[in-house]
């Protein structure tokens, strides 16, 4: 178990993240938020990678800073960008960040041979790498996560690269290997965590700001995801009135799904929230000063 | 224009660069004032140009031997014996006065004495030349014994100019003085102009940058701006140093001197240029000619950067290719006209900017266009490796 | 162990060793193997060469009052034979050149004679008289090596004064040629140059390669942790000790082609050279001059993997180690290896400096290794 205790980072007067708090168990974890809002800096904390400015996180009660290689055994780690050699072949790759975990050498080759299958690899173990793709490479990486069968593993978008077919596969990889061990995704891909996550974790302005399963925070929007058609014309009005999810365009005029937090108007129907709506809704300013 | 500022702005907002180019101006600067105090005494020879114009003539001779004598006779009359200060000054510019004389004097007896064509002689053993590269340079010091004779006749070496023995004022200036000029450059060059090309590389920014409306034509900004850069190194160092160099060496009345000056005899044998040029044309000449190698090594370093695409491996290759190129002549035999041909490279001209133009120099250096000819084989030779490397990237996968 | 392995194996790349090999070649061709090819560089070298081993041979470590007697001995017994060489020899009888004492007076206007001798000293190259004036050489030495030890002595100050008084005492004056020495010198000099380019070469990318690849994230969460950067300076400092070693192996196999073992015995103050603080044998001074290069190579290699850690590009990794290395060659190598216990450079010099650039360098990469320890991996 994971305890994320009123962490706060800075970067001088930045504040990247505003007094967290966390309680992780066994199972997956989504971690859902909008680029800026302090995902990644999160992420690189659980990883070690940077220490809390404030507070402190706590594995099985031990903080793992000073837990140490202690923590990081029981660590798999993805990161969002990752280095390799490029006239290194998977194998050698691997045997490499093996050495680093503290595997022995017979183990290792064991155990690359079933991850390079599991990721469907096993043709290209022995070709140099610069040569792979995109795909290919986030599939090396997933395989080194999963390396020292980790009891935590930190995926940072794990499915970027990754065609349907292989995020397919990488979820049910991900839902087996949940079973026994505490799992964060991190993505802004709500598809990809909304069938499989148990909880799902959103941060906004640096802080937390939902951590419950998907019904729950679906839910917190229940009777007020409604969708409709009108005209075109109308479509400026309607925009300034009301939440807009989500436009299409059907036979010549506007399929609209919006959040209304009132009484409904006649030709609305009511739906089931998703967790997409509940996302466009909660980062709905953020959404728009992007566009 | 604007993407040549900003790809020149990418070297200049190098903390290492800038550092460096400061560390090596006050070198160059140390390094001149502390050899500074010999310019007390390198006075007389400006002050002999100034009182007797520059050229030496009979006239001025005899001029000059007449003050010497005034001089001998104030110097008899002081029969104290604890001098004053202007006294130990007035003994010590007479006794420097009269050694100028004497060498002055005896510059028609010591000229007499060259033989070149004994000396090409002497060459060819030293150096085991044979076949053709010995004819090649006899008949290269029978070319050089006729300008002698010229120069004999019109008597442009009888100038005043710094007792090359025992100053050595052409070396310390352009061989030490120009040398660190040139190392130093060539040390910023090489780190700018890789860091200028492969920039787009080592920041990831290759993906955009190469696919912008510029283009993979980005890479003629970088070129050109690696050469503004260059240009701006050279430059800066060059001002800085020679500004020291004449603020504190008094040169007023020796610019027009011979650079073939005979009192600028410093070793063996006395500086002998293939052209009557004065001592400021040639220092312009040689500015030239060292801007123009560090424009051609500039280019180089770019061709070997996109070809390597790592800062660290092409600064290191272009240190080999510079040292090889100086070797290269030492491994073709001795017998045949490759052996200069192989001279004529960048860095063998680059080593011995004191030997510029010069007659009295050895091997391929001592030839008559040797200067144009390697900046010109090399010019031509850069251009095509430029836009072969330019080709070669307009058409690259960039992954 | 297995993790050391793989962190020396990534030190030396293919291109890396190629690298390498191409720089040592050029540097050998450029500063050391005149040293070797040209050794003894013409004559007297070669003669000078020879009577040493002949008087090392003769006279062993000491040479006494009696050993110089016979050493003159020597020398007249030549003369004796270059005046029969001489008298044998009809055209130097004709020109009236009938002894070595004529030889020597040989006008150099008289073309007739003049001729003669460049016949006999440069075409034939007969060996007595090369030999003669080198073995002249050596007995002037002889007769004023008190004299020599006198100046040096006039000049010098009370610690140097002292160490010459020392080896009046012991009788220890420089009596044998200084060829050797003085190559070895030239030699190990430049030996020193090219190892210092190789530390710093292969070196300089050990921190910056896996930092700039963004390998770190992968490697700082891993059981080994940051534990790797100590790792990778272990690493760092085998591939040094690796480097220096291999190139001194290569580079003395050149200098074994030098045949000069028959003097490695001879203490260093018996040999026409500059005077020294201690009194080792060639083989000793040798063995000290490399173990310097040994020192010299691990301070620059740990300020290499300082700078490694530190910089952010590659062209600031080299540009910051430009000066240094300069420094080094232009300023350092002279005092820090071939005049290592030479008597003009104050006896503390050597020590200090090697202990501080240890210290410094030691204390810089402790430093690094704090920072790495607890820096934020950001990017």
């Amino acid at each position: 178990m994971i305890v994320v205790k009123n962490v706060s980072k800075y970067y001088g007067n930045f504040c990247a993240l505003n007094n967290i708090t966390l309680e992780l168990h066994n199972g997956v974890y989504g971690l859902l938020a909008p680029n800026g809002a302090g995902k990644t800096t999160l992420i690189k904390m659980l990883a070690t990678l940077i220490t809390p400015s404030q507070g402190e996180i706590v594995y099985d009660g031990k903080n793992i800073i000073h837990m140490d290689d202690e923590f990081r055994a029981l660590l798999g780690y993805l990161p969002q960008q990752f280095g390799y050699y490029n006239n290194y072949s998977p194998k050698q790759y691997l045997l490499y960040l093996a050495a680093l975990k503290g595997m022995g050498r017979k183990d290792s080759i064991r155990i690359i041979k079933e991850l390079l299958e599991k990721v469907a690899l096993s043709e290209v173990g022995n070709k140099k790498m610069k040569k792979f793709s995109g795909g290919m490479i986030q599939r090396v990486g997933i395989a080194q996560a999963l390396l020292n069968n980790p009891k935590v593993l930190i995926l940072d978008e794990p499915t970027a690269g990754l065609d349907p077919k292989e995020r397919a596969r990488f979820r049910n990889l991900l839902s087996e290997l949940a079973r026994d061990r505490l799992v964060i995704v991190s993505t802004h891909i709500v598809s990809d965590v909304e069938s499989i996550a148990n909880e799902v974790i959103m941060i906004k302005h640096q802080e937390v700001l939902y951590k419950d399963s998907v019904e729950n925070i679906c839910n917190t929007l229940a009777g007020h995801v409604y969708e409709t058609t009108i005209d075109y014309g109308h479509l400026d009005a309607f925009r300034n009135r009301y939440t807009v999810l989500l436009e299409k365009q059907e036979s010549g005029e506007m399929n609209i799904r919006f959040i209304h937090k009132g009484a409904a108007a006649e030709g609305w129907l009511s739906v089931t929230p998703s967790l997409e709506d509940v996302f466009l809704y909660e980062y709905r300013d953020e959404i728009r000063m992007e566009v | 224009m604007d993407i040549i500022y900003y790809e020149c702005k990418k070297a200049f907002t190098s903390p290492i660069l800038i550092a460096l180019l400061l560390l090596f101006a006050s070198y160059n600067i140390l390094l001149i004032v502390s050899t500074s105090d010999r310019r007390e005494e390198l006075k007389v020879a400006n002050q002999l140009a100034g009182k007797y114009g520059v050229g030496i003539t009979d006239d001025s001779m005899n001029q000059f031997r007449e003050d010497l004598q005034h001089d001998l006779v104030k110097l008899n009359e002081i029969t104290r014996t604890d001098y004053s200060e202007a006294e130990l000054d007035f003994f010590t510019e007479l006794q420097l006065k009269e050694k100028y004389y004497e060498m002055a004097n005896d510059i028609d007896n010591r000229y007499d004495q060259i033989d070149w064509e004994q000396i090409g002689e002497s060459q060819i053993n030293m150096y085991r030349f044979s076949g053709s590269a010995a004819d090649t340079m006899k008949n290269e010091y029978i070319k050089l014994s006729l300008r002698f004779e010229e120069m004999k006749d019109n008597d442009e070496h009888k100038m005043w100019f710094f007792a090359g023995d025992p100053y050595k004022m052409h070396s310390f200036l352009f061989r030490t003085i120009f040398g660190h000029v040139i190392f130093e450059s060539l040390i910023i060059i090489a780190l700018a102009a890789a860091l200028i090309t492969n920039y787009e590389f080592e920041n990831r920014t290759h993906l955009v940058a190469y696919t912008t409306t510029r283009g993979r034509r980005l890479m003629r900004d970088k070129l050109a701006a690696s050469l503004l850069t260059a240009t701006t190194v050279s430059v800066f160092i060059l001002i800085l140093t020679l500004g020291t160099y004449f603020a504190v060496f008094d040169y007023s009345h020796l610019w027009g001197s011979s650079i073939s000056s005979a009192l600028n005899w410093e070793y063996k044998l006395p500086y002998v240029s293939w052209w009557n040029i004065s001592f400021s044309a040639f220092l312009i000449w040689s500015i030239l000619l060292v801007y123009a190698s560090m424009m051609l090594f500039t280019a180089i370093i770019f061709s070997i950067s996109i070809f390597v695409k790592n800062n660290y491996f092409t600064f290191f290759i272009f240190a080999v290719f510079f040292a090889v190129a100086l070797l290269l002549p030492g491994f073709i035999p001795a017998s045949t006209n490759l052996i200069f041909i192989a001279g004529y490279n960048l860095s063998q001209l680059v080593m011995n900017p004191h030997m510029f133009l010069m007659g009295n120099s050895s091997g391929a250096m001592m030839f008559k266009n040797y200067e144009w000819i390697t900046i010109c084989a090399w010019t031509i030779i850069v251009v095509a490796l430029s836009y072969i490397s330019l080709r070669r990237f307009r058409k690259q996968d960039i992954h | 162990m297995r993790i050391l392995f793989h962190e020396i194996k990534k030190i030396f790349t293919w291109r890396i060793l190629l690298l390498l090999v191409i720089a040592n070649a050029v540097l050998f061709f450029l500063r050391i193997e005149f040293h070797i090819s040209h050794f003894p560089n013409g004559r007297p070298s070669l003669d000078s060469y020879r009577i040493g081993i002949e008087m090392i041979s003769k006279y062993g470590n000491d040479m006494d009052e009696e050993d110089r007697r016979d050493f003159k001995k020597t020398y007249e017994v030549q003369v004796q034979e270059a005046n029969q060489y001489l008298q044998s020899n009809k055209e130097f009888a004709e020109a009236g050149v009938g002894t070595y004492e004529d030889f020597l007076n040989i006008d150099w206007e008289n073309k007739e004679q003049a001729a003669l001798r460049d016949k006999i000293m440069f075409e034939e190259q007969v060996d007595i008289f090369w030999e003669l004036p080198e073995r002249r050489r050596l007995m002037d030495f002889h007769e004023t090596k008190e004299a020599r030890v006198g100046t040096y002595k006039n000049g010098a100050n009370p610690r140097q004064e002292a160490r010459f008084d020392e080896m009046i005492s012991a009788g220890h004056y420089q009596v044998y040629p200084e060829v050797v020495m003085e190559n070895f010198k030239e030699f190990i000099f430049n030996v020193a140059i090219a190892i210092l380019v190789s530390v710093v070469l292969i070196i300089s990318p050990v921190f910056m390669k896996d930092r700039s690849r963004q390998l770190l994230d992968l490697q700082y969460t891993t059981r080994k942790g940051r534990e790797l950067y100590k790792t990778k300076l272990a690493a760092g400092l085998i591939s040094t000790l690796g480097v220096i070693t291999a190139l001194l192996i290569v580079y003395f196999g050149m200098y074994a082609l030098n045949n000069t073992e028959m003097y490695f015995n001879v203490p260093i103050h018996m040999f026409i050279d500059s005077f020294s603080w201690y009194d080792p044998t060639l083989l000793q001074y040798m063995a000290l001059t490399v173990a310097a290069i040994y020192m010299l190579g691990l301070v620059y290699a740990l300020l290499a993997m300082s700078f490694s850690s530190m910089m952010p590009n590659y062209i600031a990794l080299i540009g910051i180690q430009v000066p240094f290395v300069i420094a080094m060659i232009t300023y350092g190598l002279t005092y820090l290896v071939t005049r290592i216990i030479n008597i003009e450079v104050p006896q503390w010099v050597v020590p200090t400096s090697y202990s501080g650039m240890v210290a410094v360098s030691v204390l810089f990469i402790i430093f690094m290794w704090k920072r790495e320890k607890h820096r934020d991996i950001v990017v």
